[in-house]
């Protein structure tokens, strides 16, 4: 029993780790190249939220808008500065640009909010409940179902929409794509948008959750969300819902059995051993897919 | 010496080489033309051990080689460039050439190399250049600084994937010379090309592939006046330039 | 020479040994977020050899730098078929699982009446060597560069020989390399394995000269930072490593009024560089510069052959 519910818990917060991995995997798969601000870039929205709520008493509907449109725009910044403006080949100088910029959006979080932690609207009211036997709580559920929905949401919009073809045509060839009409910067640019607009929806529903926010948040979404994208493959939506969810069980049966200092022992080598095993994830590409993901030149 | 014995090749679905028997004996240069698509650079790929075939084999000097990696079949005395010119962009042009030989264990005193790559520069006209970074050289001396690179270990076998491509009449001509004086005597060479004065000029045979099969073989002259050939190329009516 | 210059140049020194580490790898062609694992390690190993076995310094050093060899032996294997992002996640799951480990690692033994060594997440104290030998700051600080130079003085070594060559040729085109009949698997490993020993050697310095380290200082932001170093400094040469460090050290600490926002300057200057040198200030380009028109303005007159004969021709090329 405790098996099931540690299973279910696992699952239900493995959710948080889905949403932030869905951004994550949308920027790697088209632009081959790790975002390492896309948690601190979500952290400001969250914090512009925070402000919102604690200085003007705000609804939670304007905290919402107000988190959401500040991961947009610091994602815009950071896509501008850090991807649009690096040249094409230099992979490995957009990821250290954006891991500058992570320590500016970190070093700004704490200049305006010095604070160890600020209180955020809480997500629901509604009491744990029961089914079967196995304990399930509403925010949780709040936050799965989002995952789901958002996945669906993507899923139609990447293979259903002249958006979603031009962002797959972009992630498989970009020189192809251009040659074919796409504007490659205009498709990144929206892609940035729309990971950063989930991004948003994943922290506000994460702080709403824990009823506060606190400047490690920028740092752990980003380990998070990377881990849940490379367990379930990168540049896979399902994959990252799939990810987060098996993150989640994997923590929530660690820290049952092991305790609670290997939980994160237990999360990385859970992404060491899928590297060296299955790389491609569990929704894995083939090998000649990975070879063409793998950078060649650095 | 090369021989292939129903070659055959898929990438998922696409077949690429349909069962493709060709063989190559003695020295000289032989011609691999057809339309693109038509599986000559997958010939390479699996001939350097790039790619496993699907079903067939290859064999060299009389060895099964289909399922050795590259760097074993190129210790066997096979080289190859490749269509976009393969080097390492940010070493200078000499450098390029002592990498080539690094791994050889012959060439043991480093006087004897540097003075053979000094050699290799001159004849393929790149002396000038041998302090250049490789990535700033225009796009014929990018080839020519392949073609060098690959003779580095005098192979017997050396695969020429569009050594003109993309080159003016003049450059065309020139990089004809070179292969014809440089890289040619004393070994076999197969070149891929679309140039047709380019293969009249320098191979004793040409094989032509389409879809993945051999549609035929012989004299330039006589392929290239070969229906099947021209159909291929051009479509029904015309002839080559 | 003051004690706050001292100690800026001693920290510019330690760090140089984790940047050129990343380098290193950098110039095989293999992005490592991980290279802060080995800097623990060798901390770690050898404070305890110092501290609790009573071992000398040097003795100390050089065992950190084995044991974090060691520690990239055993990384190299399972991440020799990694590729790209791929190699770079798995090093930062490693460093990151290695940083943990250290948080529950407890080892002391009684000296003197007291408990000294690694406790967890208190991190390890009492690395007296340096005091308890009276060392100077000033001396340290020698040593430190006594250390870092003959780490250079490899690198230099390496760049001219057929080990950095291969190095290169896998870092700017493994397939090739290969066809080429490099031996991917034992530079690999190799690369690795010295990588681990450089990081391992600045470890252990650092120890000593804080006479404490805590897990948490072995943090991805080391890890990254060590890249970056490179990446500002420029890639073209060792150099470039030291460079770096030394602009985020050196100017860094002496911008007084940045206080609070240094790193926020500091990110957008680095960010603006890296678009219009994506390879850092010392790249390639730079360093070829230097090297070829810099230092030799009169090229050498070449010798024309226009009407070779065949035979001659032949002879050529062997």
């Amino acid at each position: 029993m405790d098996f099931i519910q540690n299973t279910v818990d696992g699952i239900m917060i493995g959710s948080r780790y889905s949403l932030l991995a869905i951004g994550f995997t949308l920027i790697f798969g088209i632009m081959r190249r790790l975002n390492l601000s896309y948690g601190p870039s979500i952290m400001l929205g969250v914090f512009i939220g925070t402000f919102l709520f604690v200085q003007y008493q705000a609804g939670w509907f304007a905290i919402a808008a107000a988190t959401l449109l500040g991961a947009i725009l610091v994602g815009i910044y950071v896509e501008r500065l850090c991807f649009w403006a690096i040249r094409q080949g230099a992979a490995l100088a957009s990821m250290v640009s954006s891991f500058a910029i992570w320590m500016q959006l970190e070093e700004l979080t704490t200049l305006f909010f010095p604070n160890r932690t600020y209180p955020f609207p809480r997500l629901t009211s509604a009491k744990p409940f029961e089914v079967a036997g196995i304990n399930i709580q509403a925010s949780y559920l709040i936050m799965f179902g989002f995952a789901v929905a958002i996945m669906v949401a993507l899923n139609f919009a990447l293979y259903r929409t002249r958006f979603g073809l031009a962002v797959r045509a972009v992630s498989e060839n970009p020189l192809a794509a251009r040659f074919m009409g796409v504007s490659t910067g205009r498709v990144t640019f929206f892609a940035f948008v729309l990971a950063s607009a989930i991004g948003g929806i994943a922290g506000y529903l994460i702080a709403a959750n824990e009823q506060q926010v606190t400047p490690l948040f920028g740092l752990w979404a980003t380990f998070k969300g990377m881990i849940a994208m490379m367990l379930g493959g990168m540049g896979s939506v399902p994959g990252a819902i799939l990810g987060g969810f098996v993150l989640g069980v994997v923590e929530s049966h660690a820290t049952w059995y092991l305790g609670t200092e290997f939980r994160d022992i237990a999360a990385y080598g859970l992404l060491f051993v899928f590297l060296v095993l299955r790389p491609g994830g569990l929704l894995g590409q083939r090998r000649a897919e990975r070879e063409r993901l793998a950078l060649r030149r650095v | 010496m090369l021989r292939t014995e129903g070659l055959t090749r898929y990438f998922g679905g696409l077949r690429a080489l349909a069962g493709v028997d060709y063989s190559l004996e003695g020295e000289g240069v032989f011609g691999l033309i057809g339309p693109n698509g038509s599986g000559k650079t997958t010939l390479f790929n699996i001939i350097t051990g790039l790619y496993r075939p699907s079903a067939g084999r290859v064999t060299f000097m009389g060895k099964d080689i289909s399922r050795l990696g590259p760097h074993r079949v190129i210790a066997m005395g096979i080289a190859r460039t490749f269509q976009t010119p393969r080097i390492y962009a940010r070493m200078t042009v000499r450098e390029n050439l002592l990498a080539a030989q690094h791994t050889l264990a012959r060439a043991a005193r480093a006087a004897d190399r540097a003075a053979r790559i000094d050699r290799m520069l001159e004849v393929t006209g790149l002396a000038a250049r041998r302090d250049e970074l490789a990535k700033n050289l225009p796009l014929p001396e990018q080839r020519r600084l392949e073609l060098a690179r690959a003779l580095a270990r005098a192979p017997k076998l050396l695969l020429l994937d569009e050594p003109a491509g993309g080159m003016t009449p003049a450059e065309t001509d020139e990089m004809a010379r070179l292969i014809e004086e440089v890289a040619a005597p004393g070994r076999t060479c197969i070149v891929i090309e679309h140039k047709m004065d380019m293969i009249a000029r320098l191979c004793a045979d040409v094989c032509v592939l389409n879809f993945g099969a051999k549609i035929a073989e012989g004299t330039p002259d006589e392929v290239l006046k070969d229906p099947v050939v021209l159909e291929a190329y051009i479509g029904r009516t015309g002839g080559p330039s | 020479m003051d004690e706050y210059t001292i100690q800026v140049l001693s920290n510019i020194g330690m760090f140089s040994f984790i940047a050129l580490s990343a380098y290193l790898l950098l110039m095989t062609g293999e992005i490592s977020f991980g290279q802060q694992a080995f800097f623990a390690i060798g901390a770690y190993a050898s404070g305890i050899a110092t501290s609790m076995w009573g071992w000398g310094l040097g003795l100390g050093i050089l065992w950190g730098a084995l044991v974090a060899a060691a520690a990239a032996f055993l990384l190299a294997w399972p991440t020799l078929r990694l590729r790209g992002l791929y190699f770079a996640i798995g090093t930062l799951a490693f460093a990151e699982m290695v940083r943990l480990v250290f948080e529950i690692f407890r080892y002391q033994v009684e000296i003197d009446g007291e408990l000294v060594g690694p406790d967890g997440s208190d991190g390890f104290r009492g690395v007296r060597y340096t005091f308890e030998n009276d060392i100077s700051n000033f001396q340290y600080m020698l040593l430190i560069y006594v250390l870092l130079a003959a780490v250079l003085v490899f690198f230099f070594l390496m760049g001219r020989s057929r080990l950095g060559a291969i190095f290169r040729m896998l870092g700017e085109d493994e397939l090739l390399a290969e066809m080429q009949g490099v031996n991917r698997t034992f530079y690999k490993v190799l690369a690795t394995v010295l990588a681990g020993f450089i990081a391992g050697i600045g470890g252990a310095l650092y120890v000593h000269l804080n006479t404490y380290v805590e897990p948490k200082i072995f943090n991805v932001m080391l890890g990254v930072h060590s890249l970056a170093y490179g990446l500002i400094g420029g890639l073209g040469t060792s150099l470039g490593p030291l460079l770096g460090v030394a602009i985020d050290i050196g100017l860094l600490e002496s911008i007084r009024i940045f206080t609070g926002y240094r790193m926020i300057v500091f990110g957008g200057l680095v960010a603006v560089l890296l678009i219009v040198r994506p390879r850092g200030l010392l790249d390639e380009e730079v360093v070829h510069w230097l090297k070829y028109r810099m230092w030799r303005p009169f090229a050498r007159p070449v010798r024309r052959q226009p009407d070779a004969t065949p035979r001659e021709v032949r002879d050529a090329q062997d």
